[in-house]
């Protein structure tokens, strides 16, 4: 997945974005939305609009020349009334209050036609959560007879600001390669550096199965001084000493 | 410190010559601060605080952490140069005070069940003080927040009133503040539900009722100019996009 920077390093997963961005812009049914048409079916935006303005008070500069409130691509901000639970269903950095639909977040609305969500793409840096199939940065601070437990330090596109939903993390025997583990310690080593994929947020499990992920620094076990990859094996500059791991393809380059 | 007045309201007007439901001016910066997940700069009036968003971020100690919502951590500070005579830089009194109540002023407003077991930290610096620190305080910190991109329900907005020779005034400036005879602040949502009231000094119940009603005129003003500049900031970026799309679209009728 690619990614933009945009300020202070905060990166958006770009495809994504611009994607939902141009199909808002251009009032087109984007791929979430099934493919039915929009624009037609959002009459009734128009009419829940005009009572809202009155309850905004001193919001005269909502909206400007943009589509009324409670249609799709209007920009809002936390505690604007974007449309009725008779309307949409509250989806993404929404919240429901008496009926209505209101926005928690400041970002453009975007309606998911098909299911009838309404939610509220963020244009502000928002905080980062780990989600199922994020990858993430972190190094092996226990190994069990069929587990390693590892601190999550980071994920991928995550920079600047702490992951709020960090967990001790845990890679089964199962998860760490297509092929059969004799020994966790001939994968893991106490003090690796890794990258995974996360398979479950609840518990935290993570999995290494596929060729990028594994470990991306590891260091001697008799001298702790940072191997280096000799094909398939890690040899110790230092002492001369050969371990096995499962390697990352990214092994030694930095690269994250 | 500046001597009393011997009056207030001369000829309908206010000694800034404001008249009695007027703020004074305000000026919005957003995003001054690299390093905070969201800040921002406000002046209001000869008012100048500074306010900063980190977080959610995990909690220390953590026998602190809840394990069903975020902690607010809500820190008014005034700098020691903020007034005339220097003060003892830390928390006090009148710190501790203003500070819990305005996390009580958020607390209600933020999605704090979405982050389990962190710490959301606002910091509220006066850099300069002159009579309604807290509301500008709270001001700051409600588009620092939106700022930060916290999931919350409403912005918040802060105005103080009060009554100067006998008259219901908006926004105190200091010679009101120290010398007038009440002063209360309020802060309240987009829905005009209140977060925040305080009374100091004295008022009749219809003096109060019509003070209050006065403060959500001035807290309405001041969500209309929070608003103006989230939109100013965050809205560009989607203006600009507009100008790519009319520019698409010229290239396609042209293909």
């Amino acid at each position: 997945m690619e990614y933009i920077k945009i300020n202070r390093g905060i990166y958006i997963r770009l495809k994504k974005r611009t994607v939902l961005r141009k199909a808002v812009r251009n009032n087109e049914p984007t791929r979430d939305d099934g493919g039915s048409g929009r624009s037609s079916s959002y009459g009734s935006g128009g009419s829940s609009n005009s009572s809202s303005s009155g309850s905004n008070g001193g919001g005269s500069n909502s909206g400007n020349n943009r589509a009324p409130k409670g249609r799709p691509g209007t920009f809002v901000l936390p505690g604007d009334f974007i449309g009725t639970t008779e309307e949409f269903r509250s989806g993404d950095r929404t919240y429901e209050k008496a009926g209505g639909i209101y926005a928690a977040a400041t970002g453009v609305t975007m309606v998911n036609a098909a299911k009838r969500f309404v939610s509220v793409i963020p244009e502000t840096n928002t905080p980062p959560i780990l989600r199922k199939g994020d990858v993430v940065v972190g190094q092996v601070t226990g190994l069990r007879e069929a587990l390693a437990l590892v601190t999550i330090a980071g994920a991928e596109g995550v920079v600047d600001r702490e992951i709020t939903n960090v967990a001790p993390a845990v890679v089964h025997v199962s998860n760490v390669k297509k092929a059969y583990v004799k020994e966790l310690s001939y994968e893991f080593g106490l003090f690796d550096i890794l990258k995974a994929k996360v398979i479950d947020i609840k518990n935290m499990r993570l999995d290494t199965s596929e060729p990028k992920m594994g470990v991306v620094k590891a260091f001697c076990s008799k001298c702790r001084t940072a191997m280096v990859r000799h094909d398939s094996k890690l040899k110790c500059p230092d002492c001369g000493r050969v371990e096995t791991r499962k390697i990352s393809t990214d092994y030694g380059t930095g690269i994250v | 410190m500046s001597e009393r007045p011997e009056r207030f309201i001369i000829d309908g007007k206010r000694l800034d010559g404001r008249s009695f439901d007027e703020l004074r001016p305000i000026k919005i910066e957003l995003s001054p601060l690299d390093r905070a997940d969201g800040s921002c700069y406000l002046e209001w009036g000869r008012n100048k605080v500074m306010a900063a968003v980190y977080g959610p971020r995990e909690l220390h100690p953590r026998h602190r952490q809840n394990m069903t919502r975020a902690v607010m951590q809500f820190r008014y500070n005034m700098a020691s140069f903020s007034v005339d005579d220097r003060i003892r830089p830390g928390h006090n009194r009148r710190s501790i005070e203003i500070s819990k109540v305005s996390r009580e002023a958020f607390e209600p407003v933020v999605f704090t069940k979405f982050f389990p077991k962190t710490a959301i930290d606002v910091f509220v610096e006066v850099l300069r003080a002159d009579a309604g620190t807290r509301t500008a305080g709270i001001n700051a910190a409600s588009l620092a927040l939106a700022d930060a991109g916290i999931p919350m329900r409403s912005l918040v907005s802060a105005c103080a009133v009060g009554k100067v020779d006998g008259e219901i005034v908006l926004d105190l400036m200091k010679e009101e503040d120290n010398y007038g005879e009440a002063d209360v602040p309020v802060a309240m949502t987009v829905g005009e539900e209140i977060t925040l009231l305080q009374m100091d000094g004295h008022l009749t119940p219809k003096e109060f009722y019509k003070a209050l009603e006065l403060a959500k005129s001035g807290c309405r003003q001041v969500y209309g100019l929070q608003r103006q500049a989230l939109v100013e900031k965050y809205n560009k970026d989607y203006s600009v996009d507009e100008d790519d799309a009319r520019s698409d679209a010229g290239g396609d009728s042209d293909e």
